[in-house]
């Protein structure tokens, strides 16, 4: 990160300086969750990168938070880790005054309104919000850096979002289908692994693992997938 | 208690030497001066009744206000010095609203008591970044009543910032007698009918003036049901004159 180009040269005559401060970076990867009647499924792939490389193969940017939810970052993976550090404080602070475990929709309003409170220097970080809701229904909250939220049924981000989104719509959604086959557990789960494998090879940014957060009543199942190092 | 009182009784924050902190001692008596307020928790609801003591017959009774609103489902009934409950009531309204804004669902009944203890003790010079609210203590108890995901609920706070929950709980001048009347009468499985007639029933032996609807005001606290119309139904609400006078009706 840049914080400030210096006038190098020696000649005498002042110009004014242009001094720039370029706080953001994007870290690319790409996220995913699935809600379904009794589950949710969260992914996301594990490659960090920064332009043309790749600082590591295996930084997870889904986090299993500790209320229940799982929530999926993508884009500054510094600006992630803080948000949830700041998410966990909050989840104690709110078990220690409320003498309970933070919904899954209260977690929703408040991580809106962590986000919207720093409006003018966001956090450069696209949030999906996995979990079951107080009726152990599978639930999807999707945010942009600002805190404008969505509850959805499935959503994708990040990098690979736009290539994935449509193949969910359809496989999902079943937009444009005649038949619905039933969304149980198993078919999320491949419907997922054949998202990022077939994103993997048409974005860069996407690659190397996949980790899955399967969430149902019973808790909350962690499995890794290779994708294709290249 | 009075056989003891020294010099300890001047500052607000200073122990006695047998441990006690006599302003603050000193304010729950003050409460004791106050009008009679009963409250009672039943499995359909919370009931709030005070009495209103007309100083004078020009007064408008109207424009006494012991019990208030907190927020949609929590309600608040006081005795003692009411203006400083002002402050704590405030207090409580905002800490429901800010809940509400960040978490968007409703504050339980015992955190939004919890939020009005944290003030009471902030009397006196300030400590750390605190500051001080108030030069004394409070001389106000309050009895909030509410419903929650744990069901309706009866919260007693007093001028230590000490809350207690309780099925049924009277505070003011009247309160020996009610609170032992409230002992004999209560059972769990009141109805909140039967519990608008108690809170009248405990306040009418207590009360110096004849009961009637302009000197006794209830409030109650019910489930929110949403129907059908996207109406919300239920919450704190108060009982119109006439619907006051039906349960005064019931008591004879």
């Amino acid at each position: 990160m840049q914080m400030y180009e210096e006038q190098k040269s020696s000649c005498p005559v002042k110009v004014p300086v242009e001094c720039r401060f370029s706080p953001y970076t994007d870290n690319g990867g790409t996220t995913l969750a699935i809600a379904g009647d009794d589950f949710c499924v969260i992914a996301g792939d594990t490659r960090q990168s920064e332009g043309y490389s790749i600082n590591s193969r295996y930084a997870p940017k889904v986090y299993q938070l500790s209320n229940g939810s799982v929530l999926a970052t993508g884009g500054m993976y510094a600006d992630g880790v803080t948000l949830v550090k700041m998410i966990e404080q909050r989840l104690e602070w709110y078990r220690h005054a409320h003498d309970k475990q933070m919904s899954s929709g209260a977690l929703a309003q408040m991580l809106s309104t962590i986000l919207y409170h720093k409006r003018m220097f966001p956090y450069y970080v696209w949030n999906t919000l996995g979990g079951l809701d107080e009726d152990g229904k599978g639930a999807v909250y999707s945010y942009d850096p600002v805190g404008s939220y969505e509850k959805q049924k499935w959503n994708c981000s990040g990098s690979a979002g736009h290539l994935i989104q449509p193949f969910l719509d359809n496989q999902i959604g079943f937009t444009h289908q005649k038949e619905k086959a039933p969304l149980t557990l198993e078919r999320v789960v491949q419907v997922t692994k054949d998202a990022f494998t077939s994103a993997t090879e048409r974005d860069i940014y996407t690659g190397d693992n996949l980790e899955m957060f399967l969430v149902t009543q019973n808790g909350i199942e962690k499995t890794r997938v290779e994708l294709k190092k290249d | 208690m009075f056989l003891t009182r020294s010099e300890y009784d001047r500052g607000v924050n200073t122990f006695s030497p047998e441990g006690r902190l006599f302003q603050v001692e000193y304010a729950i008596e003050a409460i004791k001066l106050g009008s009679t307020a009963v409250g009672i928790q039943t499995s359909q609801g919370v009931v709030l009744a005070v009495e209103k003591r007309a100083t004078s017959t020009l007064l408008e009774p109207s424009s006494i206000e012991k019990i208030l609103e907190i927020d949609a489902h929590l309600g608040c009934a006081m005795s003692g010095l009411t203006a400083d409950s002002r402050t704590m009531i405030d207090h409580a309204r905002v800490e429901a609203q800010n809940h509400w804004f960040t978490y968007n669902e409703r504050i339980k009944v015992e955190s939004v008591t919890q939020a009005v203890c944290d003030l009471a003790l902030r009397f006196g010079e300030s400590a750390n970044s605190e500051e001080a609210l108030m030069s004394r203590p409070f001389g106000v108890a309050l009895l909030i009543a509410g419903i929650d995901e744990k069901g309706p609920q009866l919260f007693h706070t007093d001028p230590s910032g000490t809350f207690m929950r309780y099925d049924a709980k009277a505070i003011g001048s009247g309160s020996e007698g009610a609170q032992s009347e409230l002992q004999e009468q209560y059972h769990k499985s009141l109805t909140l009918e039967e519990a608008k007639v108690l809170s009248l029933k405990v306040l009418k032996q207590v009360m110096e003036e004849k009961l009637s609807s302009t000197n006794v005001q209830i409030a109650v606290v019910v489930p929110i049901t949403d129907d059908f119309t996207n109406k919300k139904k239920g919450g704190f609400s108060f009982l119109t004159e006439a619907e006051c006078q039906a349960v005064i009706d019931q008591l004879a």
